[in-house]
């Protein structure tokens, strides 16, 4: 049986939309290809604070999901950075199984950032995408006024863009679906509202092979 | 017609925060009583939204206490509306004086509880303590156990509530994170489906001053039994509209609910899980891993506990040799010094000719979930009772022990 976590760090308020995008989009994915698969936050992380950093958590399986009320992933195989500094100071790699992927959005190349991922040796890929740049996303001081409207803490329930990665979430999603399969590209691609980052990233990823080992 | 509404219906993926403002939504509510606490605060928010896009043609009132909460509520529903409120934990508990009169009028508000243990230790996960301490205050009272079912208890609670021979409150509950915070696929019905099943709610005497009439006015002493004894009479006679509720719920929307009990695995069953909530989706995987291994292992979980149903409870548990009831709740220095629904199962047992041995667990405390492996040591626990032919003690707490 096939079952994949997937861990996604983000931060708080000005990002936390996105690291919402990409769970609920690639869960609801899974379901519509005949998967069981579950999206959530963290339950202790909310309600967020601007920049503090939160998770979401998406389970993706061919069999129903028996741990399904347990409150956090504890072996993601797939673990998102959505805010590339988040590479340093968090325990993102905690219970990532050999054979993981770690998804950064970062300009710099894998081979700069790996030097900062704490157990990087489970990893059987690092994959770095530029995913501010190819969404030409507006950091927070650009827009702090529609953020503070639009983005208080939400907990997923009343956002007033309804769009599924409008922003850096889509590079992103792009990113891990490309890399790991969880789900087909044609089930996640019509969901997606910022289509031109989307592919742009198909393309523009860095991806860095590793021979994963058991710790 | 039924094909027309066939098509209608649709499947979203929403927590059972969401699930819980679709079924107000669906319900028509005329007046909404917010005020924010953790977990049930995103049902507030999405309403909002509603009301905000147009989606929803109700009055959103933002209180500022759960105690103004209520007590709008009791306003708003002694006008004639149909009114939606909620609350968590210790919110719950700050509306508190409002419970009895909002009952005592015979005023059919709706309140969402998405539990939440109180204080201490404070923090967000769920434990029924904060709606079960209110559980004598003549409100209608049950838990679900996912996002679906919630959506439906809430429409039925509202047609059990307002139908004219019950005219109570309703508290439909649900676990804090483990309804309230998981994306699971929900079925809304189609709208047209649910104006057949919930008609416009018409309150028999409203306040009007057309046709003055006095609500809760100050009585004399004896006075006040025969209002007591009415309103004990209505709990009961709600038990026979509940079922006729939940038969008419099955025939429109093809989801058919015990009102009672749920059982699974009960057929062979000797020793069962007594519980409430959503811990039982955890319970349901355990049990059918048990059977696979030859253990007689059932579930049997209360989906209403107000009014109490004793007679079924009494039926039911005296089939099994050993009940483990769960408990999820604190009764401090209660009957089995540890929850409270073990009262309530060996209360109903008691007439029984066949009663079986009663355990209590306190499991899922402080909104921990319950793993596998705690309900196969439960399990071992009751196992051993009944080997044994009586109980080691009425209450473990599980993770504490051996």
């Amino acid at each position: 049986m096939s079952y994949t976590e997937l861990t996604v760090w983000t931060r708080g308020i000005i990002m936390d939309k996105e690291g919402r995008d990409i769970v609920n989009s690639i869960s609801a994915s899974a379901r519509l290809e005949g998967k069981f698969a579950q999206a959530m936050e963290n339950y202790v992380d909310n309600p967020d604070r601007t920049n503090a950093p939160t998770r979401k958590y998406c389970r993706v399986s061919d069999g129903v999901i028996e741990n399904e009320l347990t409150y956090e992933n504890e072996q993601p195989n797939i673990v998102v950075l959505v805010e590339g500094t988040m590479v340093k100071g968090w325990d993102y790699m905690r219970g990532m199984p050999p054979g993981g992927t770690l998804v950064i959005n970062t300009h710099y190349a894998p081979e700069y950032m790996i030097r900062f991922v704490p157990g990087a040796e489970r990893l059987a890929q690092l994959v770095c995408v530029d995913a501010a740049k190819l969404a030409d996303h507006k950091w927070l001081y650009y827009r702090l006024g529609e953020l503070g409207l639009d983005r208080l803490s939400t907990e997923g329930a009343a956002e007033r863009n309804k769009a599924i990665a409008p922003d850096i979430a889509a590079p992103l999603i792009a990113a891990v679906v490309k890399t790991t399969g969880v789900v087909k590209m044609e089930t996640i691609e019509p969901m997606i509202a910022n289509k031109k980052a989307f592919h742009m990233a198909l393309d523009e990823l860095h991806i860095m092979p590793l021979n994963p080992v058991a710790v | 017609m039924a094909a027309v509404t066939e098509a209608k219906k649709r499947t979203v993926r929403i927590n059972g925060c969401v699930a819980a403002a679709q079924a107000a939504k669906y319900a028509d509510v005329d007046v909404i009583a917010a005020y924010p606490i953790r977990p049930y605060t995103a049902t507030m928010m999405a309403l909002a939204q509603m009301v905000a896009n147009g989606e929803l043609d109700a009055e959103y009132i933002v209180a500022d206490s759960e105690h103004s909460q209520l007590s709008i509520s009791h306003g708003a529903s002694s006008s004639g509306a149909r009114v939606f409120t909620g609350s968590s934990g210790v919110g719950v508990q700050f509306a508190y004086e409002l419970y009895s009169p909002i009952s005592g009028s015979r005023m059919p508000v709706q309140m969402m509880i998405a539990d939440r243990t109180l204080d201490p230790p404070g923090d967000f996960g769920s434990e029924h303590t904060d709606a079960l301490s209110t559980r004598d205050m003549g409100w209608l009272m049950g838990w679900s156990c996912d996002a679906q079912e919630a959506f439906d208890n809430h429409l039925m609670a509202y047609r059990i509530g307002e139908d004219p021979r019950v005219l109570l409150p309703q508290m439909v509950c649900q676990d804090g994170f483990f309804v309230s915070h998981i994306t699971s696929d929900v079925e809304l019905p189609d709208p047209g489906q649910v104006k057949e099943f919930l008609p416009p709610y018409k309150h028999p005497y409203p306040l009007d001053p057309r046709h003055p009439v006095s609500h809760g006015p100050q009585i004399m002493p004896e006075q006040g039994p025969p209002l007591q004894l009415e309103r004990a009479r209505a709990m009961e006679e709600s038990m026979a509209v509940i079922e006729q509720v939940h038969d008419e719920f099955a025939n429109i929307f093809g989801r058919r609910y015990d009102p009672w009990v749920e059982e699974f695995m009960t057929d062979d069953a000797e020793v069962v899980f007594f519980m409430q909530g959503a811990h039982a989706v955890t319970a349901r995987f355990a049990i059918q891993h048990m059977r696979d291994r030859g253990l007689k292992v059932g579930l049997v979980r209360l989906r209403t506990i107000r009014p109490y149903p004793t007679d079924r409870v009494k039926e039911i548990l005296s089939k099994f040799k050993v009940v483990g009831v769960i408990e999820t709740n604190m009764g401090l220095g209660s009957v089995s010094s540890g929850g409270s629904l073990y009262a309530e199962a060996c209360a109903a047992l008691y007439e029984s000719q066949q009663r079986p041995l009663v355990v209590s667990f306190m499991a899922g405390m402080g909104g921990e979930a319950i793993v596998l492996k705690e309900f196969y040591w439960m399990t071992q626990k009751m196992i051993d009772a009944q080997k044994r032919g009586k109980i080691e003690k009425r209450t473990h707490w599980v993770g504490f022990e051996e």
